[in-house]
Protein backbone atom coordinates (compact mmCIF):
# COMPACT_ATOMS: atom_id res chain seq x y z
CA UNK A 1 0.00 0.00 0.00
CA UNK A 2 1.14 3.38 -1.06
CA UNK A 3 0.72 4.86 2.59
CA UNK A 4 2.50 2.56 3.92
CA UNK A 5 5.69 2.46 1.80
CA UNK A 6 5.70 5.80 1.94
CA UNK A 7 6.06 5.76 6.06
CA UNK A 8 8.61 3.08 6.02
CA UNK A 9 10.73 4.74 3.61
CA UNK A 10 10.17 7.89 5.31
CA UNK A 11 11.41 5.77 8.65
CA UNK A 12 14.41 4.53 6.94
CA UNK A 13 15.35 7.94 5.62
CA UNK A 14 15.68 9.62 9.18
CA UNK A 15 17.84 8.70 11.93
CA UNK A 16 16.61 7.54 14.73
CA UNK A 17 16.99 9.79 17.86
CA UNK A 18 16.06 7.20 20.49
CA UNK A 19 20.05 6.19 21.16
CA UNK A 20 22.39 4.18 20.73
CA UNK A 21 22.11 0.73 18.49
CA UNK A 22 19.85 0.40 16.19
CA UNK A 23 16.67 1.74 16.95
CA UNK A 24 14.29 -0.45 15.59
CA UNK A 25 14.31 -3.15 17.79
CA UNK A 26 15.42 -1.40 20.69
CA UNK A 27 13.10 -2.65 23.79
CA UNK A 28 10.35 -0.26 25.45
CA UNK A 29 12.00 -1.40 28.78
CA UNK A 30 15.53 0.25 27.32
CA UNK A 31 13.93 3.30 25.78
CA UNK A 32 12.58 3.70 29.49
CA UNK A 33 15.35 2.81 31.22
CA UNK A 34 17.22 5.35 29.09
CA UNK A 35 14.38 8.05 29.72
CA UNK A 36 15.38 8.27 33.11
CA UNK A 37 17.64 10.14 32.74
CA UNK A 38 15.55 13.21 31.43
CA UNK A 39 12.50 14.70 33.11
CA UNK A 40 9.73 13.50 32.32
CA UNK A 41 6.66 15.53 30.90
CA UNK A 42 3.91 14.02 31.71
CA UNK A 43 3.01 10.62 33.71
CA UNK A 44 -0.83 9.85 34.05
CA UNK A 45 -2.91 6.72 34.13
CA UNK A 46 -5.90 6.36 32.51
CA UNK A 47 -8.76 4.33 32.08
CA UNK A 48 -12.33 4.48 29.99
CA UNK A 49 -13.29 7.38 32.04
CA UNK A 50 -10.06 9.61 31.29
CA UNK A 51 -9.19 8.82 27.84
CA UNK A 52 -10.90 12.40 26.82
CA UNK A 53 -8.11 13.85 29.69
CA UNK A 54 -5.55 11.70 28.33
CA UNK A 55 -5.98 13.18 25.11
CA UNK A 56 -5.78 16.51 26.18
CA UNK A 57 -2.53 16.21 28.58
CA UNK A 58 -0.82 14.41 25.63
CA UNK A 59 -1.88 17.34 22.83
CA UNK A 60 -0.95 20.56 25.84
CA UNK A 61 2.53 18.76 26.07
CA UNK A 62 3.02 17.87 22.20
CA UNK A 63 2.33 21.37 21.74
CA UNK A 64 4.50 22.74 24.29
CA UNK A 65 7.23 20.75 23.32
CA UNK A 66 7.37 22.40 20.13
CA UNK A 67 5.57 19.50 17.44
CA UNK A 68 3.90 20.80 14.51
CA UNK A 69 0.19 20.72 14.53
CA UNK A 70 -0.37 18.44 12.28
CA UNK A 71 2.26 16.28 13.96
CA UNK A 72 0.66 17.13 17.06
CA UNK A 73 -2.59 15.58 16.23
CA UNK A 74 -0.74 12.36 14.64
CA UNK A 75 0.77 12.20 18.07
CA UNK A 76 -3.10 12.57 19.88
CA UNK A 77 -4.12 9.54 17.62
CA UNK A 78 -1.21 7.65 18.65
CA UNK A 79 -1.49 8.19 22.40
CA UNK A 80 -5.02 7.38 22.22
CA UNK A 81 -5.01 4.26 20.20
CA UNK A 82 -2.41 2.36 22.42
CA UNK A 83 -4.16 3.57 25.06
CA UNK A 84 -7.60 2.42 23.76
CA UNK A 85 -5.50 -1.08 23.24
CA UNK A 86 -5.05 -0.96 26.78
CA UNK A 87 -8.28 -0.44 27.89
CA UNK A 88 -10.16 -2.58 25.28
CA UNK A 89 -7.71 -5.72 25.46
CA UNK A 90 -5.72 -5.29 28.09
CA UNK A 91 -6.54 -4.32 31.77
CA UNK A 92 -9.02 -1.92 31.44
CA UNK A 93 -6.24 0.73 32.51
CA UNK A 94 -2.70 1.54 31.92
CA UNK A 95 0.10 4.72 32.03
CA UNK A 96 1.09 7.27 29.70
CA UNK A 97 4.60 8.61 30.21
CA UNK A 98 5.64 10.93 27.59
CA UNK A 99 9.72 12.52 27.72
CA UNK A 100 11.68 14.67 24.77
CA UNK A 101 14.74 13.29 24.12
CA UNK A 102 17.72 14.03 21.31
CA UNK A 103 15.55 16.27 19.13
CA UNK A 104 12.56 13.72 19.38
CA UNK A 105 8.93 13.59 21.48
CA UNK A 106 8.91 9.68 23.06
CA UNK A 107 5.43 8.46 24.92
CA UNK A 108 5.00 5.06 26.50
CA UNK A 109 1.91 3.47 26.97
CA UNK A 110 1.95 0.96 29.57
CA UNK A 111 -1.40 -1.32 29.22
CA UNK A 112 -1.37 -1.88 33.16
CA UNK A 113 -0.68 -5.56 33.59
CA UNK A 114 -2.94 -7.94 31.75
CA UNK A 115 -5.88 -9.54 31.21
CA UNK A 116 -4.05 -10.96 28.05
CA UNK A 117 -0.27 -10.18 27.07
CA UNK A 118 -0.83 -7.20 24.43
CA UNK A 119 0.22 -9.90 21.95
CA UNK A 120 -1.79 -12.36 22.43
CA UNK A 121 -4.67 -9.99 23.36
CA UNK A 122 -3.78 -7.92 19.98
CA UNK A 123 -3.90 -10.95 17.91
CA UNK A 124 -7.90 -11.02 18.34
CA UNK A 125 -8.31 -8.24 20.09
CA UNK A 126 -7.99 -4.82 17.79
CA UNK A 127 -11.17 -5.62 16.04
CA UNK A 128 -12.96 -7.72 18.09
CA UNK A 129 -15.65 -6.62 20.95
CA UNK A 130 -15.49 -7.52 24.68
CA UNK A 131 -16.05 -11.49 23.92
CA UNK A 132 -12.94 -11.82 22.31
CA UNK A 133 -11.61 -10.17 25.14
CA UNK A 134 -12.23 -12.63 27.60
CA UNK A 135 -11.08 -15.26 24.88
CA UNK A 136 -8.10 -13.17 25.33
CA UNK A 137 -7.73 -13.34 28.84
CA UNK A 138 -8.16 -17.30 28.82
CA UNK A 139 -5.20 -17.56 26.14
CA UNK A 140 -3.26 -15.41 29.01
CA UNK A 141 -2.97 -18.23 31.30
CA UNK A 142 -0.69 -20.08 28.81
CA UNK A 143 2.15 -17.82 29.56
CA UNK A 144 2.93 -14.41 28.32
CA UNK A 145 5.15 -13.84 25.52
CA UNK A 146 8.84 -13.51 26.92
CA UNK A 147 10.30 -9.49 26.24
CA UNK A 148 11.60 -8.12 23.40
CA UNK A 149 10.34 -6.03 20.58
CA UNK A 150 6.99 -7.95 20.11
CA UNK A 151 6.18 -5.14 17.25
CA UNK A 152 6.12 -8.00 14.98
CA UNK A 153 4.12 -9.82 16.32
CA UNK A 154 1.23 -7.57 16.68
CA UNK A 155 -1.37 -7.59 14.13
CA UNK A 156 -1.33 -4.44 12.54
CA UNK A 157 -4.11 -4.52 10.21
CA UNK A 158 -4.59 -2.05 7.68
CA UNK A 159 -7.40 0.63 8.71
CA UNK A 160 -7.24 -0.14 12.68
CA UNK A 161 -5.86 1.99 15.24
CA UNK A 162 -2.34 0.33 16.23
CA UNK A 163 -1.49 -0.13 12.31
CA UNK A 164 -2.17 3.77 12.42
CA UNK A 165 0.22 4.71 14.90
CA UNK A 166 2.76 2.66 12.94
CA UNK A 167 1.81 4.81 9.84
CA UNK A 168 1.52 7.93 11.68
CA UNK A 169 4.98 7.89 14.11
CA UNK A 170 8.39 7.71 13.39
CA UNK A 171 9.01 4.66 15.20
CA UNK A 172 7.31 2.44 17.42
CA UNK A 173 8.81 -0.34 19.72
CA UNK A 174 6.46 -3.35 21.56
CA UNK A 175 7.74 -5.20 24.63
CA UNK A 176 6.05 -7.53 26.49
CA UNK A 177 6.24 -9.25 29.44
CA UNK A 178 4.64 -10.58 32.58
CA UNK A 179 3.74 -7.45 33.65
CA UNK A 180 2.11 -6.56 30.82
CA UNK A 181 3.18 -4.61 27.45
CA UNK A 182 5.11 -1.44 27.20
CA UNK A 183 4.41 0.33 23.16
CA UNK A 184 7.42 3.31 23.10
CA UNK A 185 6.67 5.71 20.19
CA UNK A 186 9.03 8.10 18.77
CA UNK A 187 7.98 11.34 17.04
CA UNK A 188 10.60 13.80 15.85
CA UNK A 189 10.89 17.09 16.58
CA UNK A 190 12.91 18.73 13.22
CA UNK A 191 10.72 21.23 11.27
CA UNK A 192 10.90 19.07 8.32
CA UNK A 193 8.93 15.98 9.52
CA UNK A 194 6.19 18.13 10.43
CA UNK A 195 5.03 17.63 6.33
CA UNK A 196 6.80 14.42 6.32
CA UNK A 197 3.87 11.92 8.40
CA UNK A 198 1.14 12.46 5.86
CA UNK A 199 0.48 9.65 2.88
CA UNK A 200 -0.18 11.83 0.37
CA UNK B 1 -19.50 3.79 31.57
CA UNK B 2 -16.82 6.07 32.38
CA UNK B 3 -18.02 9.01 34.75
CA UNK B 4 -17.29 11.86 32.47
CA UNK B 5 -19.64 10.34 29.98
CA UNK B 6 -22.90 10.25 31.90
CA UNK B 7 -22.52 13.91 34.13
CA UNK B 8 -25.19 16.31 32.78
CA UNK B 9 -24.57 19.60 32.41
CA UNK B 10 -26.65 21.82 34.67
CA UNK B 11 -27.10 24.47 32.31
CA UNK B 12 -28.72 22.56 29.36
CA UNK B 13 -27.12 20.15 27.26
CA UNK B 14 -28.64 17.27 29.09
CA UNK B 15 -29.75 14.09 27.46
CA UNK B 16 -32.84 15.29 24.65
CA UNK B 17 -35.13 11.50 24.58
CA UNK B 18 -36.24 11.90 21.30
CA UNK B 19 -39.38 10.65 22.01
CA UNK B 20 -39.93 13.79 23.86
CA UNK B 21 -39.85 16.06 21.07
CA UNK B 22 -41.53 16.52 17.96
CA UNK B 23 -39.48 16.64 14.59
CA UNK B 24 -39.22 19.68 13.03
CA UNK B 25 -40.54 17.90 9.82
CA UNK B 26 -43.43 17.23 11.22
CA UNK B 27 -44.84 20.51 11.84
CA UNK B 28 -47.74 21.89 9.66
CA UNK B 29 -49.71 25.44 10.07
CA UNK B 30 -51.03 27.20 12.99
CA UNK B 31 -48.07 25.35 15.24
CA UNK B 32 -45.81 27.68 17.30
CA UNK B 33 -42.61 25.78 18.02
CA UNK B 34 -40.34 26.13 20.32
CA UNK B 35 -37.03 25.18 18.97
CA UNK B 36 -33.98 24.23 21.49
CA UNK B 37 -30.94 23.88 20.12
CA UNK B 38 -27.25 23.29 21.73
CA UNK B 39 -24.91 24.88 18.74
CA UNK B 40 -25.84 26.95 15.72
CA UNK B 41 -24.97 24.55 13.39
CA UNK B 42 -28.52 22.95 14.85
CA UNK B 43 -30.23 26.08 14.78
CA UNK B 44 -29.55 26.40 11.21
CA UNK B 45 -29.97 22.65 9.95
CA UNK B 46 -33.51 22.84 11.94
CA UNK B 47 -34.20 26.09 10.52
CA UNK B 48 -33.26 24.69 6.94
CA UNK B 49 -35.70 21.74 7.42
CA UNK B 50 -38.18 24.24 8.62
CA UNK B 51 -37.37 26.75 5.41
CA UNK B 52 -37.53 24.04 2.93
CA UNK B 53 -40.78 22.34 4.09
CA UNK B 54 -42.29 25.83 3.85
CA UNK B 55 -40.89 26.90 0.26
CA UNK B 56 -42.04 23.26 -0.85
CA UNK B 57 -45.71 23.94 0.43
CA UNK B 58 -45.64 27.02 -1.72
CA UNK B 59 -46.13 29.18 1.73
CA UNK B 60 -44.34 32.66 2.30
CA UNK B 61 -41.17 32.25 4.86
CA UNK B 62 -39.84 34.32 6.86
CA UNK B 63 -36.58 34.18 8.36
CA UNK B 64 -35.13 36.70 11.44
CA UNK B 65 -31.88 36.92 12.48
CA UNK B 66 -29.69 39.13 13.85
CA UNK B 67 -26.99 38.46 10.72
CA UNK B 68 -29.74 37.97 7.67
CA UNK B 69 -26.94 37.56 5.12
CA UNK B 70 -24.84 35.39 6.69
CA UNK B 71 -27.74 33.20 7.14
CA UNK B 72 -28.88 33.76 3.70
CA UNK B 73 -25.07 32.03 2.57
CA UNK B 74 -25.26 29.47 5.61
CA UNK B 75 -28.63 28.02 4.34
CA UNK B 76 -27.56 28.34 0.72
CA UNK B 77 -24.57 26.11 1.83
CA UNK B 78 -27.54 23.63 2.58
CA UNK B 79 -28.94 22.97 -0.79
CA UNK B 80 -32.18 25.33 0.21
CA UNK B 81 -32.46 27.50 -2.74
CA UNK B 82 -32.74 30.31 -0.74
CA UNK B 83 -31.45 32.76 -3.14
CA UNK B 84 -33.79 32.11 -5.67
CA UNK B 85 -36.47 32.21 -3.21
CA UNK B 86 -35.29 35.84 -2.05
CA UNK B 87 -35.38 36.79 -5.39
CA UNK B 88 -38.33 35.79 -5.86
CA UNK B 89 -40.05 37.41 -3.02
CA UNK B 90 -41.32 33.97 -1.17
CA UNK B 91 -38.64 33.94 0.80
CA UNK B 92 -37.77 36.88 3.07
CA UNK B 93 -34.76 37.42 5.27
CA UNK B 94 -35.14 39.44 7.75
CA UNK B 95 -32.81 41.73 11.23
CA UNK B 96 -34.32 41.50 14.14
CA UNK B 97 -32.86 44.43 14.94
CA UNK B 98 -35.38 46.11 12.28
CA UNK B 99 -38.25 43.69 13.43
CA UNK B 100 -38.61 43.46 16.64
CA UNK B 101 -36.78 45.99 18.42
CA UNK B 102 -37.23 49.69 18.20
CA UNK B 103 -35.54 52.85 19.22
CA UNK B 104 -37.10 52.21 23.23
CA UNK B 105 -36.12 49.02 23.29
CA UNK B 106 -38.41 45.71 22.71
CA UNK B 107 -41.77 45.87 23.08
CA UNK B 108 -43.93 42.81 22.78
CA UNK B 109 -47.19 45.19 21.08
CA UNK B 110 -44.46 46.69 18.39
CA UNK B 111 -43.06 43.11 17.93
CA UNK B 112 -46.61 41.34 17.35
CA UNK B 113 -47.47 44.00 15.54
CA UNK B 114 -44.40 42.99 13.02
CA UNK B 115 -45.34 39.79 12.61
CA UNK B 116 -49.38 40.19 11.77
CA UNK B 117 -48.12 42.88 9.54
CA UNK B 118 -45.70 39.67 7.74
CA UNK B 119 -49.08 37.67 8.25
CA UNK B 120 -51.20 40.11 6.18
CA UNK B 121 -48.76 40.78 3.61
CA UNK B 122 -48.53 37.07 2.99
CA UNK B 123 -52.22 37.04 2.19
CA UNK B 124 -52.03 39.77 0.12
CA UNK B 125 -49.30 38.43 -2.20
CA UNK B 126 -51.96 35.14 -2.08
CA UNK B 127 -49.84 33.05 -0.21
CA UNK B 128 -51.79 29.64 1.18
CA UNK B 129 -49.71 30.00 4.33
CA UNK B 130 -46.97 31.37 5.84
CA UNK B 131 -44.02 30.21 7.97
CA UNK B 132 -41.69 31.96 9.98
CA UNK B 133 -38.37 31.18 12.01
CA UNK B 134 -36.81 33.52 14.87
CA UNK B 135 -33.73 33.34 16.21
CA UNK B 136 -34.12 34.68 19.53
CA UNK B 137 -30.79 35.25 20.55
CA UNK B 138 -31.72 38.72 20.05
CA UNK B 139 -33.24 38.60 23.29
CA UNK B 140 -30.07 37.70 25.04
CA UNK B 141 -28.51 41.46 24.63
CA UNK B 142 -29.56 43.49 27.55
CA UNK B 143 -32.71 45.75 26.89
CA UNK B 144 -35.57 47.91 27.72
CA UNK B 145 -38.49 45.93 27.33
CA UNK B 146 -36.95 42.30 27.26
CA UNK B 147 -38.92 41.15 30.52
CA UNK B 148 -41.90 41.71 27.93
CA UNK B 149 -40.98 38.43 25.94
CA UNK B 150 -43.20 35.74 27.44
CA UNK B 151 -46.21 38.26 26.52
CA UNK B 152 -44.48 38.23 22.68
CA UNK B 153 -44.94 34.75 23.00
CA UNK B 154 -48.36 34.44 24.56
CA UNK B 155 -49.47 36.45 21.75
CA UNK B 156 -48.00 34.50 18.73
CA UNK B 157 -49.65 31.53 20.55
CA UNK B 158 -52.69 33.25 19.79
CA UNK B 159 -52.00 34.82 16.44
CA UNK B 160 -51.01 31.40 15.22
CA UNK B 161 -54.65 29.76 15.29
CA UNK B 162 -56.32 29.11 12.34
CA UNK B 163 -54.34 31.74 10.71
CA UNK B 164 -52.69 29.98 8.37
CA UNK B 165 -49.15 30.77 9.67
CA UNK B 166 -46.80 28.41 11.88
CA UNK B 167 -43.68 29.93 14.21
CA UNK B 168 -40.22 28.22 15.04
CA UNK B 169 -39.23 30.43 18.19
CA UNK B 170 -34.90 28.90 18.35
CA UNK B 171 -33.75 29.81 21.76
CA UNK B 172 -30.04 28.48 22.82
CA UNK B 173 -30.66 26.25 25.64
CA UNK B 174 -27.24 26.91 26.73
CA UNK B 175 -27.21 30.53 26.44
CA UNK B 176 -30.86 31.01 27.80
CA UNK B 177 -31.61 31.05 31.65
CA UNK B 178 -33.45 27.93 32.91
CA UNK B 179 -36.20 30.56 34.23
CA UNK B 180 -37.09 32.33 31.00
CA UNK B 181 -37.15 28.71 28.99
CA UNK B 182 -39.62 27.93 31.63
CA UNK B 183 -41.62 30.89 31.54
CA UNK B 184 -42.05 30.95 27.38
CA UNK B 185 -42.36 27.22 26.95
CA UNK B 186 -45.59 27.12 27.71
CA UNK B 187 -47.17 28.90 24.97
CA UNK B 188 -45.63 27.01 22.20
CA UNK B 189 -47.93 23.92 20.71
CA UNK B 190 -44.68 22.26 20.15
CA UNK B 191 -40.87 21.19 21.63
CA UNK B 192 -38.74 20.86 18.63
CA UNK B 193 -34.77 19.85 19.12
CA UNK B 194 -32.38 17.12 16.71
CA UNK B 195 -32.70 13.55 17.60
CA UNK B 196 -30.36 13.13 19.66
CA UNK B 197 -28.32 9.87 19.78
CA UNK B 198 -25.29 11.23 22.20
CA UNK B 199 -25.05 14.15 24.28
CA UNK B 200 -22.16 14.78 26.89
CA UNK B 201 -19.83 17.63 27.59
CA UNK B 202 -17.05 15.61 25.36
CA UNK B 203 -19.78 14.71 22.66
CA UNK B 204 -22.73 14.93 20.56
CA UNK B 205 -23.62 13.25 17.78
CA UNK B 206 -27.47 14.20 16.07
CA UNK B 207 -29.35 13.71 13.35
CA UNK B 208 -29.04 16.27 10.77
CA UNK B 209 -32.19 16.79 8.74
CA UNK B 210 -30.79 19.51 5.87
CA UNK B 211 -29.17 17.94 3.62
CA UNK B 212 -29.97 14.49 5.15
CA UNK B 213 -27.56 12.48 7.78
CA UNK B 214 -26.10 12.92 11.03
CA UNK B 215 -23.29 15.63 12.90
CA UNK B 216 -20.70 14.83 15.41
CA UNK B 217 -19.73 17.09 17.32
CA UNK B 218 -16.91 17.37 20.02
CA UNK B 219 -14.34 14.61 20.52
CA UNK B 220 -15.62 10.74 18.81
CA UNK B 221 -14.26 7.77 19.99
CA UNK B 222 -15.00 3.81 20.64
CA UNK B 223 -16.61 4.78 24.01
CA UNK B 224 -19.68 5.99 21.87
CA UNK B 225 -19.68 2.99 19.45
CA UNK B 226 -23.40 1.97 20.28
CA UNK B 227 -24.61 5.98 19.62
CA UNK B 228 -22.64 6.23 16.05
CA UNK B 229 -24.27 2.70 14.94
CA UNK B 230 -27.47 3.69 15.87
CA UNK B 231 -27.31 7.15 14.18
CA UNK B 232 -25.54 5.74 11.11
CA UNK B 233 -28.05 2.99 10.84
CA UNK B 234 -31.23 5.56 10.78
CA UNK B 235 -29.09 7.49 8.51
CA UNK B 236 -28.77 4.58 6.15
CA UNK B 237 -32.46 3.92 5.82
CA UNK B 238 -33.33 6.91 4.91
CA UNK B 239 -33.37 6.94 0.91
CA UNK B 240 -30.70 9.34 -0.81
CA UNK B 241 -27.50 10.58 -0.51
CA UNK B 242 -26.41 10.97 3.01
CA UNK B 243 -24.05 13.67 4.62
CA UNK B 244 -21.95 13.21 7.53
CA UNK B 245 -21.10 16.88 9.02
CA UNK B 246 -18.63 16.60 11.35
CA UNK B 247 -17.38 20.31 11.37
CA UNK B 248 -17.14 20.75 14.86
CA UNK B 249 -15.53 17.48 15.35
CA UNK B 250 -11.77 17.50 17.20
CA UNK B 251 -10.71 14.22 16.82
CA UNK B 252 -12.07 11.24 15.77
CA UNK B 253 -10.19 7.32 16.52
CA UNK B 254 -9.85 4.81 14.17
CA UNK B 255 -12.63 2.44 15.07
CA UNK B 256 -15.23 5.59 14.59
CA UNK B 257 -13.70 5.90 11.00
CA UNK B 258 -13.79 2.42 10.52
CA UNK B 259 -17.56 2.33 11.75
CA UNK B 260 -18.33 5.55 8.89
CA UNK B 261 -16.12 2.91 6.56
CA UNK B 262 -17.97 0.06 6.93
CA UNK B 263 -21.82 1.64 7.02
CA UNK B 264 -20.41 3.80 3.71
CA UNK B 265 -19.37 0.85 2.01
CA UNK B 266 -23.01 -1.21 2.62
CA UNK B 267 -24.66 1.37 0.63
CA UNK B 268 -25.93 0.88 -2.99
CA UNK B 269 -23.65 2.77 -4.85
CA UNK B 270 -25.42 4.90 -6.52
CA UNK B 271 -26.23 6.65 -2.78
CA UNK B 272 -23.40 9.37 -2.18
CA UNK B 273 -21.78 10.01 0.91
CA UNK B 274 -20.09 13.85 1.62
CA UNK B 275 -17.69 13.48 4.54
CA UNK B 276 -17.44 17.28 5.65
CA UNK B 277 -14.71 17.86 7.99
CA UNK B 278 -11.54 19.74 9.71
CA UNK B 279 -8.56 19.31 8.75
CA UNK B 280 -7.37 17.02 12.00
CA UNK B 281 -10.38 14.44 10.93
CA UNK B 282 -10.05 14.62 7.56
CA UNK B 283 -6.47 13.50 7.70
CA UNK B 284 -7.28 10.04 9.54
CA UNK B 285 -9.74 9.19 6.51
CA UNK B 286 -7.58 9.17 4.39
CA UNK B 287 -4.70 7.60 6.48
CA UNK B 288 -7.86 4.99 6.59
CA UNK B 289 -8.41 4.41 2.79
CA UNK B 290 -12.21 6.52 2.87
CA UNK B 291 -10.98 8.36 -0.11
CA UNK B 292 -10.40 5.73 -2.28
CA UNK B 293 -13.93 4.58 -1.77
CA UNK B 294 -16.03 5.39 -5.21
CA UNK B 295 -19.44 7.03 -3.93
CA UNK B 296 -17.33 9.68 -0.87
CA UNK B 297 -16.16 12.88 -0.79
CA UNK B 298 -14.24 14.44 1.66
CA UNK B 299 -15.60 18.12 1.56
CA UNK B 300 -13.81 20.61 4.30
CA UNK B 301 -15.38 22.90 6.31
CA UNK B 302 -16.33 26.63 4.77
CA UNK B 303 -14.97 29.34 7.39
CA UNK B 304 -17.74 31.93 7.40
Amino acid sequence: MLAWLASMSSDERRPVPAGPGDGAVLAGEQAYAMAGAVPLLLDQDFDSGTLYALRAAAQAHAIEAGLAEDRTDDLVISVHELAANAVRHGAGRGRLRMWKRAGALHFQVEDGGSRATAGQAACGGEEAGPEAGRENAKAADEGPESGGNVADHWPFLPGHGLWLVRLVSDQITVSSGPDGTRATVVFTLSPEDSSASSPD
Amino acid sequence: MPEYRVVVSIEGGSPVPVSAHTQVTDLSVDDHACLTFGEQEELLDLTAAFVRDGLDSGFRVVVLSDTPQLAVAKLGWREIVTESAVAAGQMVMVASQDALIGPQGFSAEQAIGWLRAQLAESRRQGYAGIRVALDMSWALRPMTGIEELPALEEEIASAVGGAGMSVLCGYDRERFDPVTLALIAPFHSHSVAAATYHDDPVLRICRQYVPPGIRLAGEMDFLAADALALALGEAIRIDGDIAINMANLSFIDASSVRMIMEAVTSLDPSRTVVLRCPPSVEARFVQLGADRLPHVSLAGVDEQ
